[in-house]
Formats: structure tokens, C-alpha cells, sequence
């Protein structure tokens, strides 16, 4: 087991590479560099920049050169003294940025994570113990409802109403008092007071889609003969159903859990501007449209480390779990 | 007074007209007695920890005159900013504070921190003469000093701008700035310069009040030998990156980035706006040089908080929910407008209505110096352009685009305006298709048997006009409706929906077929005269070429026709003259050519805004011009905005 984690782990560092290149050279493709985006901002209102000054600008931030060695002072600013470069837009260092945004994003994403678990397990569960009930149609039904809204839509609807019928304060993850204050345990239940609403918009859906997957796989399971053979030996329905086939259905669920935070990333951008969350989302979305390449860079370069190491957690809490997987 | 702002038209000759005086009235010059403050800052000055208010204010503070009546000390300001480069909306907001400002009418620069100035015949030479004794938001003095380091030695540093601003540099050659005494400054211009006044009142025109000497020097080689060891600190780029991250400039975020540099600003940061911020949190500045007319000093309200929505959506939300105090940026789109009004007893506000400064709502910029020499051929074909634009049926856009609320508009200054153009502003707005189908004959370009147009060579008549959707929702509806009516006449175009980035790139690389933007000039034709000759690199899009030679002085680009090189000299006199009707019968001149030539084809009268205003917030026009060149709300002078409870 520690020979294939340590293997694992040395796999990860061609990958970041191969992934930091590819993210670097994406950020890249689009038409234009930082410095049209300014002009085109400064233009729209009026300004004028002459071509000379522009090619300044572009020696400035080191655009002219080409993106070979953009790349790699880059990386080897990261690599050499943890330096992510310097957003353009902001004038600041990256690193001071990106962390405290990576930091709720991963609150939020593990909170949405074990949220939605805590609603799928059981329903699924109970959906597939009690095929065609009553409560099963409704949980159905209702997970069909789920997935179909858009969750924007959801966002909006529930700040809507939140805004204009109750009175109540929406959007953002902290009350104002809070917003910049150091971290404390009255911050800490705050962010707990607000951060219900986007979990449960981001958890609809995959919710949804989680009791389908959960409720497929305990039928598959709940016929099979060891299930029979169990209970024969007059071990309680409870204690039958988590121990065995309940472990084995939850294989999806954990080798899923490397997606999960790309996921929540990429999938909640929306839903995260329109509550208009401090997490990585927003931010990443304004880099890339101004193509403030270092920010974004940063980003997704983060994102998928923070894959790499999902994926291996999933991979040993597989072997952990599910009886049938070794990793021999 | 309400009322009349900005209705009167013969009026506003008459303002414009005195103008160009050599001085301006002194509002600083009438004393008040010593007046009150807000009670947080009476406070601590009984308690030691702030000057007395007669130490930090000017001997002859600048007196303002309340819109409506003199306000009470206290409260929060809110108003929201969208996503992460929102930076200008805290400009407009705060950042006014230049040698002189706009008045309310955008017909008169009046004194401001300048509390006369004096300009020597052609207009090359302006002498301002400061308030004595206003203070930067750290208490220390704001004097001549200040001003020739912030021109002298940052923004004529050519690591730091690597050309001087263009405001600043006429006939190639930047402008030097000399002391005179402690509260005297001279700029002296290489050429005249007869709209330096004008353009020291918009935002671009702050640089010589933007830069604290004391604090802003330990940024600079020159004053500090040790900045390498800073820029390490910083751990940024180089001096430049340091200076800019502290100092900031005029149009960047890291403007509002740094709390501790000093500004002459009614409110200073106090919660800055940097890369993770979810909002912005400025507070009253205890130095700042102006009272009302008691003699209390301003602002009266304590602090402006600007949330920060990624969404405009969840923006509007907040309005109608009562959660901001005034708002027109981002909301001031025509489809808001139902929204806003049923929900205004709801959120307790009224509404605000902008007057455009613009002239047109969509221009159509066909290239005339296209690459390929077919499609140059065309569009520098003037009766080709005559017929599109008498093919729009102009009525029925208005009607469903803009809900009515235009007219049928081609370019020039706005009706309103003393230098309104009617037949560069009117010609070839009728709906005539058939008179268009004639014409397209004429020039060649024949129908065939499936009614389509055939250039000369065979071709079919076919172009994309360039349109940015994120930016300009209703310019993309617009071009959907111009292409049906020009199908009609058997021209076939396709609305191009590109990205911003993209949009600029073809510009600048002479890519684009034709473009459209909203046509500026309206209220100040002399500010952005892109549409009447090739004056902007970026937005003269149907010759960018030419207007790179005039702009390089030839340099680069390509060689204009004689009619153009023509208005651009024009223009360089008007530039250069003081007196404004003189200067009104060269624009003019230029006016005629440019109607002549029919070089962009308008679509109509650009539309007014609107915003918000809580009805517990006072003194706040209800009516105000908008546009960049007087950065609403900025010169209606917020800091005189007051709450009552």
C-alpha cells in the first residue's frame, strides 16, 4: 500500500507539468494578450493608446517573448521560491490572492460534498429497499425536479424571495460585520449562518443524480445471494444492509470524489456569481476574460493538484472500502 | 433649479460662451465662520488625537452650495460595484478631485482645487493658483510641489509612462510644469492648447492632483536609493510595478488598493479594492477642503460602502430590496426600467434620470480601408452607403429595440446643442428602399434572379458587422432587424457576435468588415470628435489606418483623402482656438465636410439612462448628464449628499 502511494505521488509530478503546460498554453489561445483587454477598457472610455505604447506594455509584463519562455520562468518562479507571479489586473502578487478564495472554495466544496451525501445515501437507500413504494415515486419525482432547474435559477429564485419577502440579507458568504475581520469563532459560525443556502443549491442537483446512481446499485446488490445467505443467518435488515451491500454500492460515490472539486468549480461559476461567493470561481472567470494569465494559471494549476490528490485519496479509500478491489 | 437643468438650450449658448474666460469666479473667495464638523472627528479633536478643525481646514475653505439644502452629519452610503474591474465606478463616485471641475449643467469648468487660474493669448500658458492650506487625508500640506513632482517626475518618467498622456502633450512635446511660489504653479504647452481647462475637468485630467509628493517620492529611484530592497520586499517586478501597486494611476484598481496613500479625496479607502475583495469600504476624510455655506465642513456622510456583485442580476435584487442608496451604473438599461418602477415603493427610492452625452445609440463603421480591394471599393462608395442607411427602417428599431424613446439619428452634437448640425445629423434617415434599390442600380451592384445583389466583379454583396453582446445587448438586437431590412434590398450581412478581445484585435489589425459602437460627440463633440474625421486609433473604425496617420503624425498608417486631412488640420485649429465661437464656426466647417462625405451610417439618438435614488438620501440632482467625460455622479458632488433618518 505505501509503495503504490509513494508511486502515486511520483506519477503526480510529470502530470502537474503536462497540466500547467496545457493550462498555460489554453489561457494563451484566445485572441489578443492583457494588454489589448486594457486597451480595450481604456478605449471604451475614451482613451487613447498609441501602438508604441502598447508594445511598452507588452515588454512590461514580458508578453513579446515567446510563450516557451513565458512558461517557464514561470514555472520556475513557482518551483524556485513558490512565486505564482504578478496579476496584471491587480498589480499584486498572485499568492496573495488565491489563497484565502482556495480556502473557502474548499470549505464550501466539502461541505456541499458531505451534504449531499447526507441526503443521497439514505434516500437511495430507502428508494431501493422499497422499490415502487410510495416514497419511493415521491423521492423520484422530486429528484427528476432537482436535476432539471438550472441552479442559477434556483439561486435566484430563492434570493428573490429571501430579498424581497423576508427582508433577508443574501448573497456572500459573511454578514458585513464579518466580511473582513480575522478569523475567530464568531466568524467561523457566521460563515455557518450563510453558507447553508449556496450548499443547497450546489447539492440539488447532484443530489439528484447521486439517489439514481445509489438506488441503482443496491438493486443490483439486494438479490444477490450473499444478501439472501445473511439473512437466513437472522442478522438484523439494519445491520444486513450497511454492512454488505450498502459498502459495495458506494463504490461510485468515493471513486468519484477526484471529480468532485473541478466539478464544484467549474459547475458552480454561475452559481457563484450570481450569489456573489468569495470562492476561486468568479475570480477565475474575471482572469481569464482579462487574460491575466498568471492569476488564471494559478487557478488551474491549483484545481488540478487539488484533482491529483483527490483522485488518490479515492483510490485508497477504494481498496479500504469495497472488499473486492486490492491493489495487487 | 430642478427643473430647468439641463433644459436650457439658449442658455447654455449664452454659459458657453463665457467659457473661455481668462478667470473664472472665485467661490473661495467669500469667508465663512468657522462652521461645524461631524461629531466623531469633534471628538477627538477635544481629545487630542486630531487637529482642531480650523488647523485642517484651508484659511479660505472652497464653499459649496448644497443642491438642495444644507444636509446632517452621519450614515453609510451604499452603492454597488460589478465583478473585479469595476475601479472607474469608484472613480466617478470619489476620485473628482482635480485642479478644476465640471459645473452641474457639463457647460463651465469651475474652480477646484485651482481657485483661479489665468491663460496667456494662444493659449499655451496656464497659470493655477492653489487654496492656500489644503491638506492631503494625512494632514500634510498639499502644495505647488506636489503638483510639478507628480507631472515633472512621474508621468514625464519615461520607465514609468512610456508616453506621456495625451492630455498632457501637444505637438509631440510634453507640457512643463514650473513653480511660481508655494500656490502657484505654470504649465507651459510647445503649441496652444485651448482645451486643456475642459479636459483638466474629466478623470484623465487628475494627474497633476493624484500624486502626494511625500509619499509617493519613496517610490521613485530618484528620491530613494534604497527602492531596490523595497521592490524585493514587495517581492514585485520592479520600481515601476511598486510605484503603480501604492501609487496607483488614474484608471487602475490598484488606485483604490492602498489605504495609506494620502489623497485630496472626500472619502479615502479604509477597506481597499484588491484582487479577493468582496467589497469596498471608504471613510470620510478628516482633511478634506471644502464646506457648505454655514461653514460645516464636508462630506456629511461617514462612510461609502460599495458591495461588490459579480451579477447584475443579484445588483437589481439588491436595489429593489432597498439595499442600496444610489445606483445607475450597470442597472441604467431601458429593459430594467418596468422592474425599477413597479418595486419603487417596495424599495424606497426614486427614480434618476441621465442625460446622455452621447450622440448616437449605434453607428455602423463600414471599413473604408478594408484589405481586400473589392470590399474597399464598396464601402468607400458613397452612394452605396446613402442607400444602406435610407434602407433601415429607423421607426420600427425605435419602436422595438429602444421602446420608442429615440429618434431617427445619424451623427453630430445632439439637438440640444449650440452646435447641433441638421443635415449632418438628419440626411438620409428616411425610410426609401426603394429610392436605396435605385441607387445600388446605379452604382452597379445589380439584383439577380434570386434577389441578391452582385458586386461588379460577380461577387455577391455580402459583409459581417462586428458586435460585441457582453457589452452591447441591444446593439446585437439592433443589427438583427438592419439585416432583414437590408435583405430586402438584396444585401446580405451577418451580425458577427465576437468576444472583446477578438472585437478590438480585428480592429486593430484592419480585419473587420464594418463594426458598430455607440457613436460619442453628443454633448462634447470636441472631446471625441471620432465620427466626424479620423481622430482615434480604436474608434474611428471605418478608417483606423488614417487615423493612425494622424494620430503618428504620418509615421504609420496610410494616407488619408484630401477631405480628411482636411478636417484634421480644421480640428488642430480648433484645438488651438480660445475663443468659442470662433472655435464653433471651425467645428462647423468640419461638420459640413463630414456631412458631405457620409463616412458612417447612425441608426438613432442615443437613449437616456436612469438610476436610483433612496428617498431618505438628499441634495442629489434627480437629473444629471452621463457620461465618462463627467464621471456621474462624481461632479454633482457627493460629498454634499445627506441623509435624513
Amino acid at each position: 500500500m505505501l509503495i503504490f502511494i509513494a508511486k502515486r505521488l511520483l506519477w503526480m509530478v510529470p502530470s502537474l507539468f503536462a497540466v500547467s503546460f496545457l493550462a498555460f498554453v489554453l489561457i494563451q489561445l484566445p485572441p489578443g494578450d492583457y494588454v489589448t483587454t486594457y486597451i480595450a477598457t481604456l478605449a471604451a472610455s475614451n482613451e487613447v493608446i498609441d501602438q508604441n505604447t502598447a508594445a511598452q506594455l507588452r515588454e512590461r509584463f514580458g508578453l513579446d517573448e515567446p510563450m516557451l519562455v513565458q512558461y517557464f520562468k514561470w514555472i520556475w518562479g513557482i518551483l524556485s521560491r513558490g512565486d505564482f507571479g504578478i496579476s496584471f489586473e491587480w498589480q499584486q502578487p498572485v499568492s496573495g490572492l488565491i489563497w484565502e478564495r482556495m480556502a473557502l472554495t474548499l470549505v464550501l466544496a466539502l461541505s456541499t460534498l458531505i451534504a449531499t451525501w447526507a441526503i443521497a445515501l439514505p434516500i437511495g437507500v430507502f428508494s431501493a429497499v422499497r422499490k415502487y413504494s410510495i416514497g419511493d415515486y415521491f423521492f423520484t419525482a422530486f429528484t427528476f425536479l432537482g436535476l432539471a432547474i438550472p441552479s442559477f435559477l434556483l439561486a435566484l429564485v430563492l434570493m428573490y424571495i429571501a430579498a424581497v419577502e423576508f427582508g433577508q440579507d443574501v448573497g456572500g458568504l459573511f454578514s458585513s460585520e464579518f466580511e473582513t475581520a480575522p478569523w475567530s469563532i464568531a466568524k467561523v459560525l457566521d460563515l455557518l449562518s450563510h453558507i447553508w443556502l449556496p450548499v443547497i443549491i450546489l447539492a440539488v442537483s447532484s443530489t439528484a443524480s447521486l439517489i439514481r446512481v445509489m438506488r441503482a446499485n443496491m438493486l443490483d446488490e439486494l438479490p444477490k445471494p450473499y444478501v439472501t445467505t445473511a439473512r437466513a443467518k437472522g442478522l438484523s435488515e439494519f445491520r444486513l444492509l450497511v454492512k454488505y451491500p450498502l459498502r459495495i454500492a458506494l463504490n461510485p460515490f468515493i471513486s468519484t470524489i477526484a471529480w468532485l472539486l473541478p466539478n464544484l468549480i467549474s459547475g458552480s461559476v454561475v452559481v457563484a456569481i450570481v450569489l456573489n461567493l468569495p470562492t476561486a470561481a468568479p475570480l477565475l472567470l474575471q482572469a481569464l476574460m482579462a487574460q491575466d494569465m498568471y492569476l488564471a494559471g494559478a487557478f488551474v494549476l491549483l484545481i488540478c493538484a487539488l484533482t491529483l490528490i483527490g483522485s488518490l485519496i479515492s483510490d485508497i479509500l477504494l481498496a479500504l472500502v469495497d472488499p473486492r478491489i486490492r491493489l495487487e | 433649479m430642478r427643473d430647468e437643468l439641463l433644459s436650457r438650450g439658449v442658455t447654455r449658448r449664452a454659459v458657453l460662451g463665457g467659457m473661455a474666460g481668462v478667470a473664472a469666479l472665485s467661490i473661495a473667495g467669500r469667508v465663512v465662520a468657522a462652521g461645524g464638523e461631524a461629531p466623531a472627528w469633534a471628538q477627538l479633536a477635544r481629545d487630542g488625537k486630531l487637529p482642531p478643525l480650523a488647523e485642517r481646514l484651508p484659511k479660505k475653505p472652497m464653499i459649496v452650495t448644497p443642491f438642495e439644502k444644507a444636509g446632517t452629519y452621519g450614515g453609510t452610503l451604499r452603492r454597488g460595484l460589478r465583478g473585479s474591474s469595476d475601479h472607474n465606478g469608484i472613480l466617478r463616485m470619489v476620485g473628482n478631485q482635480s485642479l478644476v471641475r465640471w459645473n452641474l449643467e457639463f457647460t463651465q469648468v469651475v474652480p477646484n482645487l485651482a481657485e483661479r487660474w489665468e491663460i496667456n493669448d494662444d493659449a499655451s500658458q496656464f497659470t493655477f493658483y492653489l487654496i492656500e492650506g489644503v491638506r492631503w487625508s494625512d494632514g500634510h500640506a498639499f502644495t505647488a510641489d506636489d503638483i510639478v513632482f507628480a507631472i515633472e517626475d512621474c508621468v514625464k518618467n519615461s520607465e514609468l509612462y512610456s508616453s506621456t498622456p495625451a492630455q498632457l502633450s501637444v505637438a509631440g512635446k510634453a507640457v512643463k510644469v514650473e513653480k511660481i511660489d508655494d500656490f502657484t504653479v505654470k504649465f507651459t504647452f510647445a503649441a496652444a492648447n485651448a482645451l486643456y481647462l475642459e479636459n483638466l475637468a474629466t478623470p484623465l485630467g487628475q494627474h497633476p492632483t493624484l500624486f502626494p509628493k511625500h509619499y509617493c517620492s519613496q517610490f521613485l529611484p530618484k528620491y530613494n536609493p534604497n527602492i531596490a530592497e523595497e521592490v524585493k520586499k514587495a517581492g514585485v517586478g520592479s520600481w515601476t510595478d511598486l510605484f503603480r501597486a501604492r501609487c496607483g494611476d488614474i484608471e487602475i484598481p490598484s488606485r483604490w488598493g492602498n489605504p495609506d496613500k494620502p489623497t485630496l479625496d472626500p472619502w479615502v479607502v479604509k477597506e481597499p479594492y484588491s484582487g479577493g475583495a468582496t467589497r469596498v469600504v471608504m471613510t470620510r476624510n478628516p482633511y478634506f477642503w471644502q464646506v457648505d455655506t454655514q461653514g460645516n465642513q464636508l462630506p456629511y456622510i461617514d462612510e461609502i460602502n460599495f458591495s461588490i456583485s459579480q451579477d447584475v442580476e443579484s445588483l437589481m435584487l439588491n436595489v429593489i430590496s432597498g439595499k442600496i442608496d444610489i445606483q445607475e451604473r450597470h442597472i441604467s438599461v431601458l429593459s430594467n426600467k418596468p422592474t425599477l418602477s413597479q418595486n419603487m415603493e417596495k424599495g424606497g427610492y426614486r427614480l434618476l434620470s441621465l442625460v446622455p452625452s452621447a450622440s448616437q445609440q449605434c453607428q455602423i463603421y463600414f471599413n473604408m480601408t478594408h484589405k481586400d480591394p473589392a470590399l474597399r471599393k464598396m464601402f468607400a462608395d458613397k452612394s452605396f452607403r446613402q442607400a444602406l442607411s435610407l434602407a433601415i427602417n429607423r421607426q420600427e428599431l425605435i419602436d422595438i429595440v429602444y421602446f420608442g424613446q429615440s429618434e431617427s439619428y445619424q451623427a453630430g452634437p445632439r439637438p440640444e446643442h449650440p452646435w447641433y448640425h441638421e443635415r449632418l445629423a438628419r440626411q438620409f434617415c428616411e425610410y426609401d428602399p426603394d429610392r436605396a434599390g435605385a441607387m445600388l442600380d446605379e452604382a452597379g451592384y445589380k439584383m439577380n434572379g434570386s434577389g441578391l445583389r452582385l458586386r461588379p466583379d460577380g461577387q455577391k454583396v455580402f459583409f459581417t458587422v462586428d458586435v460585441i453582446p457582453t457589452l452591447y445587448p441591444d446593439l446585437v438586437d439592433a443589427l438583427e432587424l438592419v439585416k432583414a431590412h437590408w435583405a430586402q434590398i438584396g444585401i446580405e450581412m451577418k451580425v458577427n457576435t465576437i468576444e472583446r478581445a477578438l472585437y478590438y484585435t480585428r480592429g486593430d489589425d484592419n480585419a473587420h468588415d464594418a463594426a458598430v459602437w455607440p457613436g460619442p460627440g453628443g454633448l462634447d463633440p470636441m472631446l471625441d470628435p471620432r465620427d466626424f474625421f479620423a481622430f482615434h486609433p480604436q474608434g474611428s473604425r471605418y478608417a483606423i489606418p488614417w487615423s493612425l496617420w494622424y494620430t503618428s503624425n504620418g509615421a504609420r498608417g496610410e494616407e488619408p483623402p484630401e477631405s480628411q486631412k482636411k478636417r484634421m488640420k480644421l480640428f488642430d485649429d480648433a484645438r488651438s482656438t480660445a475663443d468659442l465661437s470662433r472655435r464653433g464656426a471651425i467645428m462647423t466647417q468640419i461638420f459640413d465636410i463630414a456631412a458631405d462625405e457620409f463616412e458612417t451610417v447612425g441608426l438613432c439618438l442615443a437613449v437616456g439612462g436612469f438610476g436610483i435614488i433612496r428617498n431618505n438620501l438628499h441634495n442629489v440632482p434627480e437629473k444629471q448628464p452621463d457620461s465618462w467625460s463627467w464621471p456621474n455622479p462624481g461632479p454633482a458632488l457627493p460629498q454634499q449628499f445627506s441623509f435624513t433618518s
